[in-house]
């Protein structure tokens, strides 16, 4: 109790919670706290300010909560299903955060202004709308401001003046580095907590005291973990009888067969993106409306198949552990994925800038076409993946069984999803908008495929391994390959000329060159000139600060060998007293 | 009139105060905001109408049993129940408060440190209250845990194999720090130990 007095009101409160005793000497620990000590200080008013603030504090909390989705459903899920199927929905809820976010600011920031400014969008007299602009998005919606083409380059005369090229810039910059910032908290705390000190072995006393699922309340499901953790514990006592040693034959044999597998899915993926590229090479000149869907369709027909190939290998290859697979399986989807995006990216950025009058409008409906058909056939794959396996299951093949949610294969394809979002904010400010209802349909669609056609999952563990790879895999490297993409059209491609916010420029930051150069006039804001003219352009600043960043980074690193090494000593410790005091 | 309208303002308002000063206590030593504790209250409520009192200004003494208690559909179909609700009671037998009942729902929630939950974890398992897991505590968590569907032998070697694992301390029994030390390598402990309520 005595430390707690030193404490501050916050780590104190925090020190109560953690403490394990009943509930009466909490408080009565609490009362002599908080009480009895503030009589030697002005007592009225020092209790009554911090008891405000925490009740101010905790009034924020209650509001906040009022403001969560899906609690019910998330219990349903939980309790039939287990944390680890759990976890992919809480990651689309998550994400969903993101594109809200997004939405709110792009529309709150850019699109609003616009529309009081300007409210009728100026259509040529020929066009109308006709129900095949929601598939392929051009036509009717091409010149509202669903896209890069419907904003203007004006200042606009209002209340205030409002600088739309500033605004397009600013909203879009702070927002892709405020959701880098949000990724490399999320990331770094699930790495300190889930991946540290993770054992990878995973044992008997683990599987008996650390692995039951509490959160589970239906008795169907609690059955099938009993049941499958009682052939765990099987299967693990009789490899402990006979613990094979592999023959060099059989060594080489696993190895080529992984390594023919490995060129395999390389070749598939560049396979993949090669078809992409020629597909779309010859197609473009074609431009008649429904046509235009050719390339998404095969697109998404890949993200759909190649997947199952995949899975496919699992059946010849022989890995050691589980985690092994899942990583395997990840890191070919992952290839796969990234080299679709690289192909169709290389061709947005090098030929269609390049032929097209306005350019990033053509790059925002090819990407409304994109998220727009991955939405259906990630509908489709949900029928055919998780429905047609069941009915397979339990009716046709019934040694095959009920399948099982597949979390990483599924959270794989949220991830795909997001980065298009990601790609797609610059060149189309109301993508967001079609991601979030996108989102909420895929969720309740997936409640509904779970639960009528998927049992639980007969292997439990490492969930919360599987969840930091997921977040670090959405950082690195989709969202920084949506943020390079998004920097290097606004650093290296010139703005169309016709449309737009930027037309006229040679490159979009030079708007804000253009912005220090007015601000030059006023002597007000010279701090600003001087940060943009000594820090920002200089190269001087970036290089010490690299230089500042590795040496502080090798200093953590020598600390944290050193800790290790400390901790293998104190295991040894405890070891070497135990037998000099049985 | 007004004099006997008084007194029962100046009431009224004495139990707001009450009322919010134990909402206060319970949010400061818990992990829970008022509008859970609210709903909390309600679910104890439910569990026994006629016992528990629907407001809350007199912070009663009455405890409810622990057979309503483990009848609750989010404690219902898990196998260590009653010691879940033995741990949290303190006279031993499962007789809970509101306040030990809250109590325990905060440690299984999402937000409780992993200490804290490490160290009633250690509680549950340990069925003879003894400070450590011993065999006997062992064969009894896997019988639970499997529905007594393994030979003796079986968990006989299990029990033994979990022992040679995580005892570090060579005295063939699981003090707290060598359970401790096997959660913080098992980093899914957090989120598999936890209740959604």
């Amino acid at each position: 109790v005595k430390e707690f007095v030193a404490l501050s009101t916050r780590d104190r409160i925090r020190a109560i919670r953690d403490l394990a005793m009943s509930f009466e000497e909490k408080k009565h620990i609490r009362w002599v706290l908080t009480d009895k000590q503030l009589n030697l200080y002005c007592y009225t008013c020092n209790k009554l300010h911090s008891q405000s603030l925490r009740r101010c504090g905790y009034s924020i909390r209650s509001a906040r909560q009022t403001l969560e989705l899906w609690q019910g459903i998330m219990k349903e899920i939980g309790g039939k299903f287990g944390t680890s199927v759990l976890s992919y929905f809480l990651f689309l809820k998550w994400l969903l955060m993101f594109n809200i976010f997004s939405f709110l600011i792009n529309f709150g920031f850019i699109t609003i202004p616009l529309l009081v400014y300007d409210p009728s969008p100026n259509i040529p007299p020929n066009v109308s709308f006709r129900g095949l602009e929601i598939l392929t998005g051009a036509g009717y919606f091409n010149y509202t401001v669903m896209y890069y083409g419907g904003y203007s380059n004006e200042t606009l005369i209002g209340l205030v003046d409002y600088n739309m090229q500033l605004a397009y810039f600013f909203t879009i910059a702070v927002y892709m580095v405020l959701c880098g910032i949000a990724l490399i908290f999320s990331m770094a705390s699930s790495f300190k907590e889930n991946y540290v000190l993770a054992d990878t072995v995973s044992n008997s006393a683990w599987q008996l005291l650390c692995s039951w699922d509490f959160s589970i309340t239906n008795e169907r499901a609690v059955r099938q973990r009993k049941n499958n953790l009682r052939v765990q514990l099987k299967e693990s006592l009789s490899e402990r009888a006979q613990r094979e040693l592999l023959t060099l034959s059989e060594k080489l044999k696993h190895f080529g067969v992984h390594l023919g597998s490995w060129l395999l899915s390389t070749g598939l993926a560049v396979g993949c993106g090669a078809s992409i590229y020629y597909l779309y090479a010859a197609n473009w000149s074609l431009l008649q409306e429904a046509e235009t869907l050719l390339v998404p369709f095969v697109v998404s027909l890949m993200n759909l198949v190649v997947p199952l190939f995949y899975s496919l290998f699992n059946k010849f290859e022989h890995y050691s552990s589980l985690g092994r697979q899942i990583y395997a399986l990840v890191v070919r989807n992952v290839l796969l994925k990234m080299s679709i995006l690289a192909v169709l990216c290389y061709y947005w950025m090098n030929v269609v800038a390049e032929k097209f009058s306005c350019w990033e409008s053509m790059v925002g409906q090819a990407l409304y076409r994109l998220v727009i058909v991955d939405f259906l056939f990630l509908m489709l794959g949900s029928f055919f993946g998780e429905f047609l396996s069941n009915v397979i299951g339990t009716r046709l093949l019934p040694r095959l069984g009920v399948p099982e949610f597949d979390v990483a294969r599924n959270v794989l394809e949220l991830i795909y999803a997001q980065t298009l979002a990601w790609i797609g904010i610059y060149f189309s400010p109301l993508l967001p908008a079609i991601q979030i209802l996108k989102f909420f349909i895929l969720f309740y669609l997936k409640k509904v495929s779970l639960t009528q056609n998927c049992q639980p999952p007969r292997r439990t563990g490492r969930a919360a391994q599987m969840q930091t790879i997921f977040i670090a895999l959405l950082f690195f490297p989709f969202f920084v390959g949506a943020l390079s993409i998004v920097a290097y059209t606004a650093w290296r491609l010139t703005p169309s000329e016709q449309c737009g916010p930027f037309r006229g420029l040679n490159n979009t930051f030079s708007v804000v060159g253009v912005w220090i150069d007015d601000l030059q006039e006023i002597p007000a804001s010279q701090w600003v000139v001087w940060i943009y003219q000594n820090v920002i352009r200089s190269e001087i600043f970036y290089f010490l600060i690299t230089l500042i960043i590795i040496v502080i980074i090798y200093i953590f690193w020598q600390v944290t060998q050193g800790r290790k090494q400390l901790i293998g000593q104190l295991r040894q410790q405890i070891v070497n007293v135990s037998v000099l005091h049985p | 009139m007004k004099i006997f309208i008084v007194p029962s303002i100046i009431s009224h308002r004495l139990q707001t105060i009450s009322v919010s000063a134990v909402f206060l206590s319970l949010q400061d030593c818990t992990f829970f905001t008022r509008k859970e504790i609210l709903r909390l209250h309600g679910r104890y409520h439910e569990l026994a109408p006629h016992l528990v009192p629907m407001d809350y200004t007199n912070d009663p003494d009455c405890k409810l049993p622990l057979a309503l208690i483990v009848n609750m559909p989010e404690l219902k179909e898990n196998p260590f129940r009653n010691r879940i609700v033995e741990s949290f009671s303190e006279d031993g037998m499962g007789n809970l408060s509101f306040n030990e009942f809250v109590d325990m729902f905060s440690v299984l929630s999402e937000t409780a440190s992993r200490e804290l939950k490490a160290i009633y974890a250690f509680k549950i398992y340990d069925f003879n209250v003894d400070n450590y897991l011993c065999k006997e505590d062992l064969e009894k968590t896997l019988n639970r845990l499997t529905k007594e569907e393994l030979t003796p032998e079986e968990v006989e070697l299990v029990c033994q194999k979990s022992i040679e694992e995580a005892d570090l301390d060579g005295d063939n029994k699981l003090s707290f720090a060598d359970f401790e030390n096997m959660i913080t390598r098992a980093p899914d402990f957090l989120s598999t130990f936890h209740i959604r309520i």
